[in-house]
Protein backbone atom coordinates (compact mmCIF):
# COMPACT_ATOMS: atom_id res chain seq x y z
CA UNK A 1 0.00 0.00 0.00
CA UNK A 2 1.25 3.36 -0.70
CA UNK A 3 -0.04 7.08 -0.69
CA UNK A 4 0.10 10.06 -2.03
CA UNK A 5 -1.46 13.33 -1.57
CA UNK A 6 -2.24 15.85 -4.08
CA UNK A 7 -3.56 15.77 -7.57
CA UNK A 8 -6.62 16.26 -9.57
CA UNK A 9 -8.37 12.57 -10.63
CA UNK A 10 -11.63 12.45 -8.24
CA UNK A 11 -12.29 15.81 -8.43
CA UNK A 12 -12.33 15.05 -12.40
CA UNK A 13 -14.86 12.55 -11.32
CA UNK A 14 -16.59 14.34 -8.94
CA UNK A 15 -17.07 16.50 -12.01
CA UNK A 16 -18.25 14.25 -14.56
CA UNK A 17 -20.94 12.61 -12.08
CA UNK A 18 -22.36 15.42 -10.39
CA UNK A 19 -21.30 19.17 -12.44
CA UNK A 20 -18.30 21.12 -11.93
CA UNK A 21 -20.26 22.84 -9.02
CA UNK A 22 -20.28 20.18 -7.15
CA UNK A 23 -16.22 20.26 -6.75
CA UNK A 24 -16.95 23.14 -4.94
CA UNK A 25 -18.42 21.30 -1.94
CA UNK A 26 -15.06 19.84 -0.96
CA UNK A 27 -13.21 22.73 -1.96
CA UNK A 28 -9.85 23.09 0.08
CA UNK A 29 -9.83 19.51 0.79
CA UNK A 30 -6.52 17.92 -0.52
CA UNK A 31 -6.82 14.63 -2.20
CA UNK A 32 -5.00 11.64 -0.64
CA UNK A 33 -4.60 8.45 -2.67
CA UNK A 34 -4.13 5.37 -1.29
CA UNK A 35 -2.99 2.27 -3.40
CA UNK A 36 -2.81 -1.51 -2.82
CA UNK A 37 -4.68 -3.74 -4.33
CA UNK A 38 -7.17 -0.93 -4.92
CA UNK A 39 -7.33 2.80 -4.84
CA UNK A 40 -9.36 4.59 -1.94
CA UNK A 41 -9.29 8.32 -1.51
CA UNK A 42 -9.57 10.33 1.06
CA UNK A 43 -10.01 14.19 1.25
CA UNK A 44 -7.87 15.85 3.49
CA UNK A 45 -8.72 19.52 5.64
CA UNK A 46 -5.87 21.71 5.73
CA UNK A 47 -5.26 21.32 9.35
CA UNK A 48 -5.00 17.68 8.94
CA UNK A 49 -2.07 18.00 5.96
CA UNK A 50 1.42 18.34 8.42
CA UNK A 51 0.11 15.15 10.60
CA UNK A 52 0.13 13.16 7.16
CA UNK A 53 3.23 14.18 5.72
CA UNK A 54 4.86 13.72 8.79
CA UNK A 55 3.71 10.20 8.49
CA UNK A 56 4.19 9.67 5.55
CA UNK A 57 7.99 10.91 6.17
CA UNK A 58 8.39 8.15 8.72
CA UNK A 59 8.02 5.93 5.79
CA UNK A 60 4.38 4.80 7.39
CA UNK A 61 0.88 5.29 5.37
CA UNK A 62 -2.42 6.62 7.25
CA UNK A 63 -5.31 4.24 7.08
CA UNK A 64 -7.55 6.77 7.56
CA UNK A 65 -7.43 10.75 6.93
CA UNK A 66 -10.15 13.34 6.82
CA UNK A 67 -13.30 12.56 4.86
CA UNK A 68 -13.83 8.93 3.28
CA UNK A 69 -13.87 9.97 -0.29
CA UNK A 70 -14.78 6.40 -2.22
CA UNK A 71 -13.33 4.35 -4.42
CA UNK A 72 -11.03 4.73 -7.98
CA UNK A 73 -11.48 1.63 -10.39
CA UNK A 74 -9.65 1.46 -13.45
CA UNK A 75 -12.97 0.14 -15.30
CA UNK A 76 -16.27 1.02 -15.31
CA UNK A 77 -17.31 2.51 -12.88
CA UNK A 78 -14.16 5.04 -12.21
CA UNK A 79 -15.43 6.35 -9.17
CA UNK A 80 -17.47 4.72 -6.29
CA UNK A 81 -18.09 8.01 -4.00
CA UNK A 82 -18.71 7.16 -0.38
CA UNK A 83 -22.28 7.79 0.84
CA UNK A 84 -20.61 10.47 3.01
CA UNK A 85 -19.28 12.32 0.03
CA UNK A 86 -22.53 12.05 -1.77
CA UNK A 87 -24.35 13.49 1.32
CA UNK A 88 -22.33 16.31 1.28
CA UNK A 89 -22.94 17.02 -2.49
CA UNK A 90 -26.39 17.05 -2.05
CA UNK A 91 -26.07 19.33 0.53
CA UNK A 92 -23.99 21.75 -1.55
CA UNK A 93 -26.07 21.47 -4.55
CA UNK A 94 -29.41 21.64 -2.33
CA UNK A 95 -30.76 18.28 -4.12
CA UNK A 96 -29.61 15.14 -5.46
CA UNK A 97 -28.91 13.66 -9.11
CA UNK A 98 -28.34 10.24 -10.02
CA UNK A 99 -30.18 8.83 -7.23
CA UNK A 100 -33.27 6.88 -6.74
CA UNK A 101 -35.83 7.70 -3.77
CA UNK A 102 -36.77 4.31 -1.98
CA UNK A 103 -39.91 3.66 -0.16
CA UNK A 104 -39.00 2.50 3.96
CA UNK A 105 -39.66 -1.18 2.41
CA UNK A 106 -37.08 -0.84 -0.23
CA UNK A 107 -34.20 0.49 2.25
CA UNK A 108 -35.12 -2.48 4.84
CA UNK A 109 -34.42 -5.02 1.78
CA UNK A 110 -31.18 -2.85 0.23
CA UNK A 111 -29.57 -2.66 4.01
CA UNK A 112 -29.61 -7.01 3.71
CA UNK A 113 -27.05 -6.05 0.49
CA UNK A 114 -29.66 -7.15 -1.75
CA UNK A 115 -30.78 -4.92 -5.06
CA UNK A 116 -33.20 -2.15 -5.44
CA UNK A 117 -36.58 -3.50 -7.18
CA UNK A 118 -38.97 -1.25 -9.73
CA UNK A 119 -41.87 -1.86 -6.84
CA UNK A 120 -39.77 -0.21 -4.08
CA UNK A 121 -38.63 3.42 -6.16
CA UNK A 122 -40.43 6.20 -5.04
CA UNK A 123 -38.81 8.69 -7.38
CA UNK A 124 -35.81 9.28 -9.31
CA UNK A 125 -33.33 12.07 -10.38
CA UNK A 126 -31.73 12.54 -13.36
CA UNK A 127 -29.24 11.69 -14.97
CA UNK A 128 -29.28 8.17 -14.17
CA UNK A 129 -26.65 6.28 -16.49
CA UNK A 130 -27.03 2.65 -17.41
CA UNK A 131 -23.78 0.79 -15.67
CA UNK A 132 -22.76 3.95 -13.82
CA UNK A 133 -23.48 4.76 -10.01
CA UNK A 134 -26.81 5.59 -8.40
CA UNK A 135 -27.33 6.65 -4.44
CA UNK A 136 -30.37 5.53 -2.89
CA UNK A 137 -32.15 7.63 -0.43
CA UNK A 138 -34.75 6.31 2.29
CA UNK A 139 -37.77 8.60 3.07
CA UNK A 140 -36.03 10.54 5.33
CA UNK A 141 -33.25 11.65 2.49
CA UNK A 142 -30.28 9.64 3.72
CA UNK A 143 -28.47 8.40 1.38
CA UNK A 144 -28.61 4.31 2.73
CA UNK A 145 -26.62 2.95 -0.94
CA UNK A 146 -24.41 2.95 -3.77
CA UNK A 147 -25.09 1.01 -6.37
CA UNK A 148 -25.18 0.76 -10.55
CA UNK A 149 -28.12 1.78 -12.42
CA UNK A 150 -29.42 -0.71 -14.83
CA UNK A 151 -31.43 1.61 -16.87
CA UNK A 152 -30.33 4.61 -19.03
CA UNK A 153 -33.16 7.30 -17.34
CA UNK A 154 -35.71 7.30 -14.59
CA UNK A 155 -38.28 7.55 -17.70
CA UNK A 156 -37.54 3.54 -18.34
CA UNK A 157 -37.62 2.57 -14.16
CA UNK A 158 -41.61 3.53 -15.17
CA UNK A 159 -41.41 0.83 -18.02
CA UNK A 160 -40.10 -1.80 -15.45
CA UNK A 161 -42.03 -4.58 -14.38
CA UNK A 162 -42.68 -4.33 -10.37
CA UNK A 163 -39.55 -7.03 -9.72
CA UNK A 164 -37.25 -6.11 -12.38
CA UNK A 165 -33.70 -4.59 -10.39
CA UNK A 166 -33.76 -0.75 -10.92
CA UNK A 167 -30.51 -0.50 -8.78
CA UNK A 168 -27.53 -3.15 -7.98
CA UNK A 169 -26.05 -2.91 -5.21
CA UNK A 170 -22.45 -1.77 -4.45
CA UNK A 171 -22.07 -0.57 -1.43
CA UNK A 172 -24.91 -0.56 1.45
CA UNK A 173 -24.89 0.60 4.90
CA UNK A 174 -25.84 -2.78 6.71
CA UNK A 175 -22.18 -3.61 5.76
CA UNK A 176 -21.54 -1.81 8.90
CA UNK A 177 -23.28 -4.73 10.73
CA UNK A 178 -22.20 -7.25 8.11
CA UNK A 179 -18.59 -7.05 7.94
CA UNK A 180 -17.62 -3.56 8.88
CA UNK A 181 -15.61 -4.52 11.94
CA UNK A 182 -14.91 -7.97 10.79
CA UNK A 183 -13.84 -9.03 7.64
CA UNK A 184 -17.03 -11.25 6.53
CA UNK A 185 -18.57 -8.98 3.53
CA UNK A 186 -16.29 -7.50 0.92
CA UNK A 187 -16.87 -3.34 1.70
CA UNK A 188 -17.69 -3.07 -2.69
CA UNK A 189 -19.63 -6.02 -4.59
CA UNK A 190 -17.17 -5.18 -7.59
CA UNK B 1 16.34 9.93 46.22
CA UNK B 2 13.85 8.56 43.62
CA UNK B 3 11.84 5.55 44.60
CA UNK B 4 11.06 3.75 41.27
CA UNK B 5 7.06 3.51 42.41
CA UNK B 6 7.29 -0.31 39.60
CA UNK B 7 9.60 -1.60 42.06
CA UNK B 8 7.57 -0.93 45.15
CA UNK B 9 5.34 -3.28 43.62
CA UNK B 10 7.01 -6.24 44.48
CA UNK B 11 6.51 -5.35 48.12
CA UNK B 12 3.00 -4.21 47.79
CA UNK B 13 2.27 -8.05 46.01
CA UNK B 14 3.94 -9.69 49.32
CA UNK B 15 2.39 -7.61 51.78
CA UNK B 16 -1.48 -8.47 49.69
CA UNK B 17 -0.97 -12.09 49.89
CA UNK B 18 0.16 -11.85 53.76
CA UNK B 19 -3.00 -9.84 54.32
CA UNK B 20 -5.16 -12.57 53.13
CA UNK B 21 -7.56 -13.69 56.34
CA UNK B 22 -10.52 -15.85 56.89
CA UNK B 23 -13.06 -12.62 56.29
CA UNK B 24 -11.22 -11.79 52.98
CA UNK B 25 -11.43 -15.80 52.00
CA UNK B 26 -15.26 -16.27 52.65
CA UNK B 27 -16.05 -12.63 51.05
CA UNK B 28 -13.61 -13.91 48.04
CA UNK B 29 -15.27 -17.24 48.14
CA UNK B 30 -18.88 -15.95 48.60
CA UNK B 31 -18.52 -13.83 44.80
CA UNK B 32 -15.85 -15.76 43.30
CA UNK B 33 -12.93 -13.44 43.13
CA UNK B 34 -9.61 -14.35 43.87
CA UNK B 35 -8.42 -13.75 47.39
CA UNK B 36 -5.72 -11.23 46.60
CA UNK B 37 -8.21 -8.89 44.51
CA UNK B 38 -10.74 -8.42 47.55
CA UNK B 39 -8.12 -7.82 50.24
CA UNK B 40 -7.06 -4.87 48.00
CA UNK B 41 -10.55 -3.70 47.52
CA UNK B 42 -11.01 -3.55 51.86
CA UNK B 43 -7.02 -2.19 51.57
CA UNK B 44 -9.05 0.95 49.41
CA UNK B 45 -12.42 1.49 51.43
CA UNK B 46 -11.41 0.29 54.50
CA UNK B 47 -14.08 -1.37 55.37
CA UNK B 48 -15.52 -4.78 54.70
CA UNK B 49 -19.39 -3.72 54.08
CA UNK B 50 -18.19 -1.44 51.33
CA UNK B 51 -16.19 -4.80 49.95
CA UNK B 52 -19.13 -6.44 49.60
CA UNK B 53 -21.39 -3.72 48.23
CA UNK B 54 -18.55 -3.14 45.35
CA UNK B 55 -18.90 -7.04 44.84
CA UNK B 56 -22.37 -6.75 44.78
CA UNK B 57 -22.30 -4.15 42.34
CA UNK B 58 -20.05 -6.25 39.97
CA UNK B 59 -22.97 -9.08 39.88
CA UNK B 60 -25.33 -6.33 38.08
CA UNK B 61 -26.00 -6.27 34.58
CA UNK B 62 -23.84 -2.71 32.80
CA UNK B 63 -26.40 0.09 31.71
CA UNK B 64 -25.95 0.96 28.04
CA UNK B 65 -25.70 4.00 26.78
CA UNK B 66 -25.68 5.67 23.61
CA UNK B 67 -23.99 9.16 22.52
CA UNK B 68 -26.05 11.05 19.83
CA UNK B 69 -23.59 12.03 16.83
CA UNK B 70 -24.20 15.84 15.64
CA UNK B 71 -21.27 15.54 13.22
CA UNK B 72 -24.33 13.32 10.68
CA UNK B 73 -27.82 14.63 12.15
CA UNK B 74 -28.70 17.88 12.74
CA UNK B 75 -29.86 17.85 15.86
CA UNK B 76 -29.74 15.50 19.32
CA UNK B 77 -33.68 15.65 18.88
CA UNK B 78 -33.91 14.36 15.72
CA UNK B 79 -32.58 10.95 16.42
CA UNK B 80 -34.24 10.87 20.16
CA UNK B 81 -37.30 11.21 18.66
CA UNK B 82 -36.51 8.47 15.69
CA UNK B 83 -35.71 6.25 18.52
CA UNK B 84 -38.43 6.66 20.50
CA UNK B 85 -40.83 6.03 17.58
CA UNK B 86 -38.66 2.56 17.42
CA UNK B 87 -39.71 2.21 21.17
CA UNK B 88 -36.75 3.32 22.95
CA UNK B 89 -37.10 4.84 26.05
CA UNK B 90 -33.78 6.75 26.77
CA UNK B 91 -32.77 9.15 30.03
CA UNK B 92 -30.27 11.64 29.51
CA UNK B 93 -26.52 11.82 31.82
CA UNK B 94 -26.54 14.89 33.50
CA UNK B 95 -22.82 15.40 32.69
CA UNK B 96 -22.92 15.16 28.80
CA UNK B 97 -25.05 16.79 26.68
CA UNK B 98 -25.35 14.46 24.16
CA UNK B 99 -25.44 10.94 25.73
CA UNK B 100 -28.28 9.29 27.14
CA UNK B 101 -28.74 5.73 28.96
CA UNK B 102 -30.77 3.25 27.56
CA UNK B 103 -33.62 2.69 30.08
CA UNK B 104 -36.01 0.65 28.01
CA UNK B 105 -34.95 -1.01 24.37
CA UNK B 106 -36.97 -1.12 21.54
CA UNK B 107 -37.75 -3.26 18.71
CA UNK B 108 -35.01 -3.27 16.42
CA UNK B 109 -31.31 -3.68 18.66
CA UNK B 110 -29.35 -1.09 18.87
CA UNK B 111 -26.52 -2.14 16.73
CA UNK B 112 -28.69 -2.15 13.75
CA UNK B 113 -31.19 0.34 13.33
CA UNK B 114 -30.92 2.72 10.39
CA UNK B 115 -29.87 5.50 12.78
CA UNK B 116 -26.98 3.31 14.30
CA UNK B 117 -26.01 2.89 10.46
CA UNK B 118 -26.22 6.08 9.22
CA UNK B 119 -23.63 7.19 12.60
CA UNK B 120 -26.64 8.80 14.21
CA UNK B 121 -24.87 7.43 17.75
CA UNK B 122 -22.27 5.71 18.94
CA UNK B 123 -23.21 2.99 21.17
CA UNK B 124 -21.55 2.35 24.78
CA UNK B 125 -21.58 -1.10 26.89
CA UNK B 126 -21.33 1.21 29.82
CA UNK B 127 -21.37 4.83 30.22
CA UNK B 128 -17.49 5.25 32.12
CA UNK B 129 -16.27 5.74 28.19
CA UNK B 130 -17.39 9.22 28.15
CA UNK B 131 -15.40 10.43 30.60
CA UNK B 132 -11.91 10.85 28.92
CA UNK B 133 -12.96 12.56 26.42
CA UNK B 134 -14.87 15.33 28.49
CA UNK B 135 -11.92 15.32 30.31
CA UNK B 136 -9.73 15.97 27.72
CA UNK B 137 -11.86 19.01 26.70
CA UNK B 138 -10.43 19.88 23.23
CA UNK B 139 -11.11 22.80 21.49
CA UNK B 140 -11.63 23.52 17.72
CA UNK B 141 -7.90 24.87 17.63
CA UNK B 142 -6.24 21.90 19.47
CA UNK B 143 -3.90 19.30 18.22
CA UNK B 144 -4.76 15.92 19.53
CA UNK B 145 -3.41 12.50 20.14
CA UNK B 146 -5.50 9.94 20.87
CA UNK B 147 -3.60 6.97 21.47
CA UNK B 148 -4.91 3.16 21.98
CA UNK B 149 -8.21 4.99 20.17
CA UNK B 150 -9.73 2.10 18.89
CA UNK B 151 -12.30 0.96 18.32
CA UNK B 152 -13.12 4.95 17.83
CA UNK B 153 -15.64 5.81 20.99
CA UNK B 154 -13.55 8.43 21.91
CA UNK B 155 -12.06 9.17 18.99
CA UNK B 156 -15.07 9.81 17.31
CA UNK B 157 -16.48 12.18 20.87
CA UNK B 158 -13.40 13.80 20.52
CA UNK B 159 -14.40 15.05 16.92
CA UNK B 160 -17.43 15.86 17.85
CA UNK B 161 -16.37 17.83 20.80
CA UNK B 162 -14.21 19.89 18.46
CA UNK B 163 -17.22 19.48 15.55
CA UNK B 164 -14.83 18.18 13.04
CA UNK B 165 -12.45 21.27 13.21
CA UNK B 166 -8.81 20.78 14.59
CA UNK B 167 -6.86 17.27 14.33
CA UNK B 168 -6.60 14.15 16.16
CA UNK B 169 -3.84 11.83 15.34
CA UNK B 170 -5.38 8.34 16.70
CA UNK B 171 -3.07 5.32 17.00
CA UNK B 172 -3.64 1.69 17.54
CA UNK B 173 -1.36 -1.58 17.10
CA UNK B 174 -4.04 -3.77 16.77
CA UNK B 175 -5.21 -4.72 13.26
CA UNK B 176 -8.84 -5.79 14.42
CA UNK B 177 -9.30 -3.12 16.10
CA UNK B 178 -7.89 -0.60 13.55
CA UNK B 179 -10.38 -2.38 11.19
CA UNK B 180 -13.49 -1.18 13.69
CA UNK B 181 -11.53 2.40 14.15
CA UNK B 182 -12.07 3.30 10.80
CA UNK B 183 -14.95 1.82 10.32
CA UNK B 184 -16.91 3.77 12.84
CA UNK B 185 -14.78 7.16 11.96
CA UNK B 186 -16.35 6.82 8.16
CA UNK B 187 -20.01 5.93 10.01
CA UNK B 188 -19.90 8.81 11.78
CA UNK B 189 -18.49 11.38 9.16
CA UNK B 190 -15.79 12.07 10.99
CA UNK B 191 -13.28 14.49 9.13
CA UNK B 192 -10.69 15.53 11.22
CA UNK B 193 -8.74 12.49 12.04
CA UNK B 194 -5.69 10.62 10.79
CA UNK B 195 -5.48 7.41 12.15
CA UNK B 196 -2.11 5.01 11.65
CA UNK B 197 -1.50 1.69 12.82
CA UNK B 198 2.02 1.84 15.06
CA UNK B 199 2.86 0.83 18.41
CA UNK B 200 1.78 3.90 20.30
CA UNK B 201 5.17 4.19 21.60
CA UNK B 202 6.70 5.29 18.81
CA UNK B 203 4.78 8.54 17.80
CA UNK B 204 7.31 10.97 19.66
CA UNK B 205 9.70 9.50 16.63
CA UNK B 206 7.04 10.49 14.02
CA UNK B 207 5.55 13.92 15.76
CA UNK B 208 8.24 14.78 18.13
CA UNK B 209 6.49 17.42 20.94
CA UNK B 210 3.69 17.70 18.57
CA UNK B 211 0.37 17.84 20.66
CA UNK B 212 -1.12 20.60 22.67
CA UNK B 213 -3.96 17.72 23.94
CA UNK B 214 -2.90 14.27 24.86
CA UNK B 215 -5.58 11.24 25.43
CA UNK B 216 -4.53 7.66 26.39
CA UNK B 217 -7.48 5.52 27.57
CA UNK B 218 -4.36 2.51 28.11
CA UNK B 219 -5.28 -0.93 27.51
CA UNK B 220 -5.51 -2.34 30.98
CA UNK B 221 -6.70 -5.74 32.85
CA UNK B 222 -10.50 -4.01 33.41
CA UNK B 223 -10.74 -4.45 36.39
CA UNK B 224 -13.51 -1.61 35.91
CA UNK B 225 -15.40 -3.57 33.57
CA UNK B 226 -16.12 -7.06 35.92
CA UNK B 227 -19.85 -7.12 34.92
CA UNK B 228 -18.88 -7.29 31.12
CA UNK B 229 -16.49 -9.88 31.91
CA UNK B 230 -16.91 -12.25 35.07
CA UNK B 231 -14.13 -14.36 33.84
CA UNK B 232 -11.86 -11.24 35.17
CA UNK B 233 -12.65 -12.54 38.61
CA UNK B 234 -10.35 -15.30 38.51
CA UNK B 235 -7.63 -14.71 35.36
CA UNK B 236 -5.22 -12.13 36.76
CA UNK B 237 -2.62 -12.62 39.09
CA UNK B 238 -0.81 -10.18 40.72
CA UNK B 239 1.96 -10.41 38.62
CA UNK B 240 0.01 -10.01 35.58
CA UNK B 241 -1.19 -6.81 36.97
CA UNK B 242 2.69 -5.77 37.17
CA UNK B 243 2.77 -6.46 33.53
CA UNK B 244 0.26 -4.17 32.98
CA UNK B 245 1.67 -1.28 34.61
CA UNK B 246 4.92 -1.64 32.99
CA UNK B 247 3.48 -1.31 29.58
CA UNK B 248 0.96 1.55 30.58
CA UNK B 249 4.46 3.22 32.16
CA UNK B 250 5.84 3.04 28.45
CA UNK B 251 2.73 4.23 26.37
CA UNK B 252 2.28 7.19 28.70
CA UNK B 253 5.58 8.07 28.73
CA UNK B 254 5.59 8.08 24.94
CA UNK B 255 2.19 10.28 25.37
CA UNK B 256 3.55 12.77 27.35
CA UNK B 257 6.88 13.35 25.27
CA UNK B 258 4.58 13.30 22.14
CA UNK B 259 2.62 16.46 23.93
CA UNK B 260 4.02 20.11 23.32
CA UNK B 261 5.42 21.79 26.35
CA UNK B 262 2.10 23.77 28.32
CA UNK B 263 0.05 20.48 26.80
CA UNK B 264 -2.24 18.43 28.60
CA UNK B 265 -2.53 15.01 28.76
CA UNK B 266 -5.50 12.39 30.19
CA UNK B 267 -4.56 9.04 31.47
CA UNK B 268 -7.71 6.45 31.92
CA UNK B 269 -8.30 2.53 32.50
CA UNK B 270 -11.47 0.76 32.81
CA UNK B 271 -9.54 -0.45 35.54
CA UNK B 272 -9.93 0.43 39.88
CA UNK B 273 -6.54 -1.08 40.15
CA UNK B 274 -3.94 1.27 41.94
CA UNK B 275 -0.95 -0.23 40.31
CA UNK B 276 -2.81 0.18 37.03
CA UNK B 277 -3.81 4.24 38.00
CA UNK B 278 -2.11 5.45 40.86
CA UNK B 279 1.21 3.93 40.79
CA UNK B 280 1.53 4.37 37.17
CA UNK B 281 1.19 7.85 37.70
CA UNK B 282 3.62 8.12 40.20
CA UNK B 283 6.53 6.32 38.54
CA UNK B 284 5.56 8.86 35.79
CA UNK B 285 5.99 11.93 38.11
CA UNK B 286 9.03 10.14 39.28
CA UNK B 287 10.43 10.10 35.81
CA UNK B 288 9.42 13.41 34.67
CA UNK B 289 9.98 16.37 36.46
CA UNK B 290 7.97 18.73 33.64
CA UNK B 291 4.62 17.14 34.42
CA UNK B 292 1.97 17.38 37.15
CA UNK B 293 -1.13 16.21 38.47
CA UNK B 294 -4.26 18.85 38.10
CA UNK B 295 -7.83 18.41 38.92
CA UNK B 296 -10.01 16.36 36.65
CA UNK B 297 -12.81 19.05 35.92
CA UNK B 298 -15.87 17.35 34.84
CA UNK B 299 -19.29 16.96 36.48
CA UNK B 300 -18.48 13.80 37.61
CA UNK B 301 -18.50 13.56 41.19
CA UNK B 302 -15.42 11.15 41.83
CA UNK B 303 -13.83 9.71 44.33
CA UNK B 304 -10.52 11.19 44.86
CA UNK B 305 -6.84 8.99 43.65
CA UNK B 306 -5.30 6.10 46.51
CA UNK B 307 -2.22 7.94 48.22
CA UNK B 308 -1.69 5.56 50.64
CA UNK B 309 -1.40 1.63 49.83
CA UNK B 310 -0.23 -1.33 51.45
CA UNK B 311 2.51 0.93 53.27
CA UNK B 312 3.29 2.49 50.42
CA UNK B 313 2.91 6.80 50.43
CA UNK B 314 2.06 7.92 46.92
CA UNK B 315 2.23 11.44 45.68
CA UNK B 316 -0.55 13.92 47.48
CA UNK B 317 -1.40 15.47 44.03
CA UNK B 318 -2.75 11.47 43.01
CA UNK B 319 -5.59 12.98 45.12
CA UNK B 320 -6.98 15.52 42.26
CA UNK B 321 -7.59 12.11 40.01
CA UNK B 322 -10.97 10.83 39.95
CA UNK B 323 -12.12 7.42 40.73
CA UNK B 324 -15.71 5.72 40.09
CA UNK B 325 -17.52 2.64 41.22
CA UNK B 326 -19.89 0.67 40.23
CA UNK B 327 -21.33 0.29 44.16
CA UNK B 328 -21.03 4.73 44.43
CA UNK B 329 -21.60 5.42 40.58
CA UNK B 330 -23.74 2.98 39.19
CA UNK B 331 -21.82 2.60 36.26
CA UNK B 332 -18.35 1.27 35.18
CA UNK B 333 -15.31 1.29 37.84
CA UNK B 334 -12.89 3.66 35.90
CA UNK B 335 -9.87 5.85 36.98
CA UNK B 336 -8.94 9.13 35.21
CA UNK B 337 -6.26 11.76 35.78
CA UNK B 338 -5.56 14.90 33.94
CA UNK B 339 -1.66 15.94 34.11
CA UNK B 340 -0.10 18.76 32.66
CA UNK B 341 3.03 19.26 31.26
CA UNK B 342 5.17 22.57 31.97
CA UNK B 343 6.08 25.56 29.64
CA UNK B 344 9.84 25.28 28.67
Amino acid sequence: MKCTLGGNEVLSHISRLYGAEATEAVKGYTPMYCSGSFTEVYLVKPQLLEAVEAVLRSGRIPYFAGMYGGRLRSAKPEFIPSHVLVERIYEFLGHPIRAVKAIEQGIKVILYGRDLLAESVASCFEPVELGEVVSVIGPDGYVYAIGLSTTSSCEEIAKLRKKDVVVRSVFDLGWYLRGGTVPREAKYKL
Amino acid sequence: MPQSYTKLLEEVGRKVMKAVSERARAIASKFGFLEYMVVRYHEIFGDWSEVTELLEAFEKPLVKAIRINTLRFKSVGEVLERLEKLGYELSKIPWDRSSYIVVRAGRVSLGATHEFLLGGYYLYRGVASLIPPLALSPSKLDRVLDSAAAPGGKTTHLAQLMDNEGLIVATDISRERFRALRTNLERMGVENVVAIRVDSRRIPEIFGEYFTKSLLDAPCTGEGIIQLDPSRKTKTSFEDLVRAHKKQVELLMATIRATAPGGRVVYSTCSIAPEENEFTIAEVLESLSNVRVVRTSTAVDFEPGVTEYFGVELPEQLKLCGRTYPHKHGFEGFFVCVLEKEMK
